[in-house]
């Protein structure tokens, strides 16, 4: 007899694995491995060779060969095609799906410097495409999944939390971002599951039309307490703002001058001289971007569990700036879930967050509607003139008697604040508080069968504060102004569901699931605004002001909200599959929702798919093609989801609303309703196959997808001559009309390339194609313009329209366009209003305009996109490389065209180019005083301004070094990473803006593709230690 | 929980529950004449007066902002930038249009003891208020969308003419129905509602800024004027209008001059000379960029200065003329303060002065007689004295009657400047809009001169037609 002993630990974090199996190959001589992931055994004295088992791990033969001491670290399990998915209301082995559904590990997630999670989902997975809309702490990123997928409701995937639907979209009023998905700390997901197909969203019904994300936060195991500690620490830069460069004071006096000589009016531009007789050349930017931003986030959490308990608890604290100067982001949140099992047949459980967090910001433009604020900051940092300072040579701020920037010398004033005011004076917060939490228990009535009820809470509390300073615009109309919102979002869900798994005559195993679930949602918003700001002291709205107005924004946008809605549900599944190798899935569910019309209150959706494992008949298992493709199955679906999400709560009502005649009440026709209003469907369809190549070290999956969306509720622009009033949508009623329909093809490849003792590469790559077509909308009017975007039938919804343009007229300098019967024309600004526009040989014609000339100028939806992800590892260093890549859209330059603006705005080096007499194949058009027409922008869009917004992008680069387990075991510490990374190192793009996801819409359907003024994104370097205990 | 499905607004009213109580009648009553009616900021409330009064040669754009009129104020204006106007008076026709309905559907709720007794003559009255608001839509729309009536004595398309209450998604198809269709409709109207508006209120707030008799008849004049239909202009004006000076309105409410025009500006801005103002208060006011007040002063948003080449220019106009007073140095400039309030610009939107029906009558006097009418002049010389006492003119005064009606046009220009007259004037007597600072003269036929019919009527409606 003699003892061996040593510790088992996992390959990769090199933790200590606890439970390892461990026996002695061919007796029954075993044990397993302690909380520390020690063991110990009494084995003959002749030895023979130990097996270490442990489930998720590769199992492992080891001999002992005279050893007394034998540590051994085991491989995560190669195949992926073992674990667990969590689909809707359960998990399903990843080899028995038939639905498409992409999981994320939280691993991924964890270490990204971002604000939430969702902005870390960039690239991760096929079919699902995210876009960051720029640099403004906090804003939600843009997700959609397999396309835009309805016009005027969301497009937004439903994001569920352990069971329980959550918030999301900017929940903010002011001009700070408030993504409410920011509550939950990246730290305590345990996977991101993405429901793509009909098959696997059904369950959720009326909800699934974009999609459904799962979230599951994670728990504790069986065995001792583990700890673990997380920390980073970054700084932000912003990048690419080099891209737009602009005329320096000198220059710009120049050619303002000449637009002025060209417009046949007086020089209005004069240099200006600081106190030292310095000539004034300000850089606006500086004033608006800062470098260094510095962040940090920490994470602490302890889990365990015994035969009858498991915990989690956690908690975390970061805090976060970025590329502008006065934008800071603070999160504190706290976590505990505990499983308990009272009987042997019966557990109970809980689940727990609060969070709190808080944004604060400059006028950052980035919120949706923005674009055109006086007070934008980066619109600020680019179009201020340079020969101007903020501030006057005795210090004082640089500001006219109306309210804005001053002229100094020159004799015209930029109708527009100052930016160092808007920045040392004005400030945007909001804040949430939220709270999260379930509460069930599970009865396992005999083996295999479980009930479950579950009741749940989301309770958000969003606080906006806002204080626009009296000395300029907007604060100077109003004397200053400070506004409160309190917004209340208070949800509670209950869930009921048996569940029973069973197998008949060994091969044909059941899982049936039938269910209720009810969930009632309640917004309460309100707040004031104060105006008249007695004292600068004074500057939250609960200070001194002589005027109050109630329920107003900042932009006097009526913020008074008092709604809710209810949905009532049952549902059912069933989960078939013959001897794992013949697979059957029907989902069905039936949705009542409170904001349709009578007689549209309730809808049927379903899904059903089959799959087929080729791989396991017998005919492959004993063909030689098995060595190389060790698995192979293929699947289908086809269902019907609905879309309720974003629908207003009342829209199917006749309402009348109050308001005030002087000091007397009105009572007026507020919403004409649509009394047969009705859900969007969306017919989903999705054909592929999963593989393994060479003992499944190369998995896969391919899906070919197209959802059919009807009965798409469209705004159908109404004859404003009848006045019918809709609030959110003027002249214009929701009617369920148009269809469309989104196709394309997924394919993702995990590989574990090469894999030696000391050595090796994983590669995870996806892309995905997408191609939307608008198939119908209202029968008369087969085209619907917003601003710069259109929708019309067989072309990509939302695609960019624009004038066509063709270049300058070398002859005199003016911008050519193309009406809409083809005629080309060319435009002078300098000429009589009425003769402006002229045919080559030089007849006046009517104006071109947007709205009538306009042309679809191509898709603002990315065509492909996808990521890249390489893992290697070299003894304890590993290294990720992770790229992202999109294209095949257009995006449109509005910033372009506030940069080449001849009005009071300062000018890009763009303009060095201009036409002169001297420089007639210029390739900006004559400057001319006061033209905002020849470079485009409100007055006019021109395709001019439309750019490819293909880019590669190297979204994280990182390196990290694990430290030894025998130096870490002697400090009682288990394992322990230390790592550097860089978050959006460098990208690859024609865009000639800053970024080509930049985007000022945000979530909108209706208007994505355009970047006017919108912020740049962020660099970020980080670094932080991992450490479990 | 299946009630849950059924949820009812709890900040809305349904529309079944707007008609049970005569407060609530009366809530919608006031409603006409508010912000979410003729009241709006992009209509009479605020960008209407303003737009009228920029168009014409009065006043200069300072910041060249689309935001506030500059491409009204030089004529650029393209179809997908006329709809504001459009889209405001038309919403104030259909909520008359819905109030008609409501009131006759629900005729049978009125009655006690809910309602007081003999509530169907105060719904007739609520009838007339609402066919006021309607008319008054229509005539200031159709000054701009449509031909004056006599440059085709009234034959051009005027307005699609939409009298039922629209609730739903049908009818968006209706042609334009003739200038004289629509003027014949207004008449209409306020005959109606000069039959059925109270003669007065209890007070003077509800008498400026609520429909009585005589305000229907002193918007008859300014319609018939527009029409050129002198002996009605005549025959209306007399109405309210005493034989000899001092001019006053012998019944309803006592319209009359007041004694010096500063007292009419002059907070609250109740005197019996405003016939029809909409009124702001704090926390009822114009909006962002809606504010007369806020367009003209120079410590406002300073977004336009007197023309130093336009009226006030004019030697006729003394220095001493009170109306002088109006006028204030900035800068170099010369601004209009005649609405002097602060921020939030509190200041009524006057609609209809008694001055203007004076004018209107002098007017109408002198062209249907074609003499140096002895009347018109003793109307002319009571706005103008009323200024200035050192004016008053003679029948030796003027060569002949188009030298009296130039005066009376000119006497417009200085009484309504800033008043949302001018352009309406313009287009009445389809004259040139005069050349001002870098703007050109736009003739008549110039296819800015009117307003051009919305991008999104023409897109929504098949059988409306464009101007020209």
């Amino acid at each position: 007899q003699k003892t061996i002993r040593g510790t088992v630990s996992a390959k990769g974090d090199n933790s200590a694995l606890p439970g390892v199996n461990v026996l002695l190959k061919g007796t029954s001589i075993g044990t397993s491995s302690d909380a520390e992931g020690n063991y110990q055994l009494n084995i003959p004295e002749n030895g023979g060779t130990l097996v270490f088992s442990f489930i998720g791990f590769t199992a492992q033969e080891v001999s002992i060969a005279g050893k007394t001491i034998l540590h051994v670290s085991l491989d995560p399990e190669i195949s992926l095609l073992n674990e667990l998915v969590v689909v809707g209301y359960g998990t399903q082995q990843k080899r028995d799906l038939t639905g498409s559904i992409s999981t994320i590990s939280g691993k991924d997630l964890a270490l990204a410097p971002v604000q939430s999670f969702d902005q870390a989902l960039q690239g991760r997975s096929a079919g699902v495409n995210v876009s960051t809309p720029g640099g403004a702490l906090n804003a939600p990123p843009v997700i959609r999944i397999r396309g835009i997928n309805s016009i005027n409701l969301s497009s937004f995937p439903l994001v569920v939390i352990d069971g329980i639907p959550t918030y999301t979209d900017n929940l903010s009023t002011n001009s700070a971002s408030n993504n409410p998905l920011s509550g939950i700390s990246p730290n305590d997901i345990e996977s991101v599951e993405v429901l793509k197909d009909a098959s696997a969203t059904a369950i959720y019904g009326s909800r699934a039309s974009a999609g459904v994300i799962l979230i599951t936060t994670k728990r504790g195991n069986k065995g001792g307490v583990k700890v673990n500690f997380d920390s980073w620490v970054s700084v932000s830069n912003p990048y690419r703002l080099d891209q737009i460069k602009m005329l320096n004071a000198e220059q710009h006096i120049a050619v303002k001058n000449e637009a002025r000589a060209n417009a046949g009016l007086a020089a209005a531009y004069f240099p200006n001289y600081d106190a030292n007789g310095n000539l004034i050349d300000t850089d606006w930017k500086d004033y608006f971007y800062q470098h260094n931003g510095f962040s940090h986030s920490n994470a602490l959490s302890f889990s365990g569990g015994s035969e009858k308990t498991n915990y989690y608890l956690s908690v975390g604290y970061t805090k976060q700036n970025g590329i502008v100067k006065i934008n800071e982001y603070e999160r504190k949140n706290a976590r505990v879930k505990i499983d308990h099992k009272l009987f042997k047949t019966f557990t109970v459980g809980t689940n727990f967050s609060f969070s709190n967090t808080s944004t604060q910001s400059a006028n950052s433009g980035s919120t949706s509607g923005q674009t055109w604020d006086y007070a934008n900051g980066p619109r600020l940092a680019l179009n201020s003139e340079p020969n101007v300072s903020p501030y006057n040579n005795d210090g004082s701020y640089n500001v006219s008697p109306t309210g804005v920037l001053g002229q100094m010398n020159n004799t015209i004033s930029a109708n527009w604040a100052n930016l160092a005011v808007v920045m040392d004076k004005d400030r945007f917060n909001s804040a949430s508080s939220s709270i999260q939490g379930s509460i069930f228990a599970n009865w396992e009535v005999i083996k295999g069968l479980n009930l479950r009820t579950q009741y749940g809470i989301d309770r958000l509390n969003v606080i906006d504060n806002t204080y626009e300073n009296p000395l300029q615009a907007p604060g100077y109309f109003v004397g200053g102004r400070a506004v409160n919102v309190n917004r209340l979002n208070n949800r509670w869900n209950w869930q009921n569901t048996a569940q029973y798994d069973f197998t008949v005559a060994t091969k044909h195993s059941f899982s049936l699931l039938a269910g209720g679930e009810q969930q009632y949602s309640q917004v309460d918003r309100w707040g004031l605004a104060r105006t008249g700001q007695t004292d600068p002291f004074f500057t939250s709205a609960q200070g001194n002001f002589l005027n109050t107005l109630p329920n107003v924004s900042q932009t006097g946008a009526d913020i008074g909200l008092q709604t809710e809605n209810f949905l009532i549900s049952y549902f059912g599944r069933v989960n078939y599959d013959f001897g794992k190798k013949y697979f059957a899935t029907i989902n069905f569910r039936r949705d009542g929702y409170s904001a349709f019309a009578k007689g549209n209150k309730y809808g049927n959706f379903y899904g059903a798919s089959l799959g087929y494992s080729i791989s396991d008949e017998d005919f492959w298992v004993n063909s030689p093609v098995s060595k190389v493709i060790s698995y192979l199955k293929l699947r289908g679906s086809y269902g019907l989801v609905g879309n309720n999400q974003g629908i207003n709560d009342f829209a199917s009502l006749q309402t009348y609303s109050g308001g005030l005649q002087g000091d007397a009440s009105t009572l007026y026709y507020y919403q004409s309703g649509n009394s047969n209003l009705s859900w969007e469907t969306s017919k989903k369809s999705d054909y592929g196959f999963s593989f393994g190549l060479l003992q499944d070290r190369i998995t896969g999956e391919f899906a070919y997808y197209r959802n059919d969306v009807d009965g798409l509720i469209l705004d159908v622009p109404q004859a404003p001559s009848k006045g019918v009033p809709n609030p959110t949508s003027a002249n214009s009623l929701p009617l369920n009309i148009g269809s469309m329909r989104n196709t394309g093809i997924e394919l993702s490849i995990q590989a574990n390339l090469i894999r030696t003792n000391d050595f090796s590469w994983k590669l995870n790559a996806n892309v995905t194609t997408l191609k939307n077509e608008v198939l119908s909308l209202n029968g008369d009017n087969q085209r619907i313009i917003n601003t710069e975007n259109v929708i019309e039938v067989d072309k990509s919804i939302s695609s960019l329209w624009a004038v066509t343009t063709h270049g300058v007229n070398p002859e005199n300098g003016r911008r050519l366009l193309e009406k809409a019967d083809g005629t080309i024309v060319q435009y002078d600004h300098s000429a009589p209003a009425a003769s402006r526009w002229t045919t080559l040989e030089g007849t006046p014609v009517t104006a071109v305009t947007t709205l009538a000339d306009g042309k679809n100028q191509g898709v603002a939806l990315p065509k492909w996109y996808g990521g890249f992800d390489n893992t290697f590892g070299y003894k304890s260093f590993d290294l990720g490389i992770f790229l992202q890549y999109s294209g095949g859209n257009y995006v449109l330059n509005g910033t372009k065209a506030g940069v080449r603006d001849q009005r009071a705005y300062a000018n890009s080096t763009d303009l060095l180019d201009r036409w002169t007499p001297e420089n007639t194949d210029g390739s900006i058009p004559k400057a001319v005083w006061g033209d905002n027409i020849s470079n485009g922008g409100a007055a006019l869009s021109i395709s001019e301004n439309i750019e490819k917004g293909d880019f590669l992008r190297v979204r994280n680069i990182s390196l990290g070094y694990r430290l030894p387990v025998n130096l870490l075991s002697k400090i009682k510490i288990a394992s322990a990473r230390v790592y550097v990374q860089v978050q959006n190192a460098f990208i690859l793009t024609g865009y000639k803006g800053y970024d080509p996801e930049s985007s000022v819409n945000g979530n909108s359907n209706i208007r994505p593709g355009v970047d006017r003024n919108a912020l740049g994104q962020t660099r970020t370097v980080s670094a932080g230690i991992n450490v479990g205990f | 929980f299946t009630d849950k499905l059924e949820p009812s607004p709890q900040t809305f009213f349904s529309d079944l529950v707007v008609f049970d109580t005569p407060e609530r009648v009366q809530q919608q009553v006031n409603s006409l004449y508010s912000s979410s009616s003729i009241k709006a900021g992009a209509f009479l409330g605020g960008r209407y007066l303003i737009y009228n009064d920029i168009q014409g040669e009065e006043f200069i754009n300072v910041k060249a902002n689309q935001g506030s009129g500059f491409n009204v104020w030089n004529f650029t204006q393209n179809e997908s930038q006329t709809g504001g106007i459009w889209d405001a008076a038309y919403k104030s026709i259909n909520q008359a249009n819905v109030l008609l309905k409501g009131l006759e559907d629900n005729a049978g709720k009125f009655v006690t003891p809910v309602f007081p007794e003999n509530y169907a003559a105060k719904a007739e009255q609520f009838k007339a208020e609402a066919r006021f608001i309607r008319a008054v839509s229509y005539f200031y729309a159709l000054q701009i969308y449509a031909r004056s009536y006599g440059a085709a004595n009234g034959s051009s398309p005027g307005l699609p003419l939409r009298l039922t209450a629209e609730t739903n998604s049908e009818n968006n198809d209706l042609a334009r129905s003739t200038v004289a269709e629509v003027y014949a409709q207004i008449i209409a109207d306020l005959d109606f509602a000069e039959a059925n508006l109270p003669l007065q209120y209890t007070d003077a707030l509800n008498n400026v800024s609520h429909a009585h008799r005589n305000t229907a008849i002193a918007l008859k004049t300014k319609v018939y004027l527009s029409q050129s239909k002198w002996d009605d202009v005549i025959r209306e004006a007399n109405k309210i209008v005493s034989e000899s000076a001092p001019f006053t309105a012998a019944t309803g409410v006592k319209h009359a001059l007041e004694p010096s025009i500063q007292s009419v500006f002059a907070s609250p801005q109740l005197t019996n000379e405003s016939i029809f103002s909409l009124v702001f208060t704090n926390q009822d006011n114009a909006g962002t960029q809606n504010q007369l007040g806020f367009y003209y002063q120079p410590t406002g948003g300073a977004e336009y200065y007197l023309n130093p080449q336009g009226i006030i220019a004019d030697a006729s106009w003394k220095p001493t003329d009170e109306r002088r007073k109006f006028v204030t140095l900035s800068g170099g400039n010369s601004w209009l303060i005649k609405y002097p309030s602060p921020t939030p610009y509190t200041d009524k939107a006057p609609i209809i002065r008694y001055p203007e029906i004076l004018l209107n009558l002098a007017e109408a006097r002198v062209r249907s007689t074609g003499n140096v009418d002895p009347k018109a002049l003793a109307l002319l010389n009571a706005v103008r004295s009323r200024s200035d006492a050192s004016t008053s003119w003679t029948t030796a005064s003027f060569a002949n009657s188009g030298a009296l009606l130039s005066a009376i046009l000119k006497e417009r220009q200085i009484e309504f400047l800033g008043e949302g007259i001018r352009a309406i004037d313009v287009r009445r007597l389809n004259i040139a809009f005069p050349k001002k600072g870098s703007v050109s003269a736009i003739e008549p036929n110039d296819p800015t001169y009117l307003w051009a019919i919305p991008a999104s009527e023409l897109a929504a409606n098949k059988l409306v037609t464009r101007n020209e």
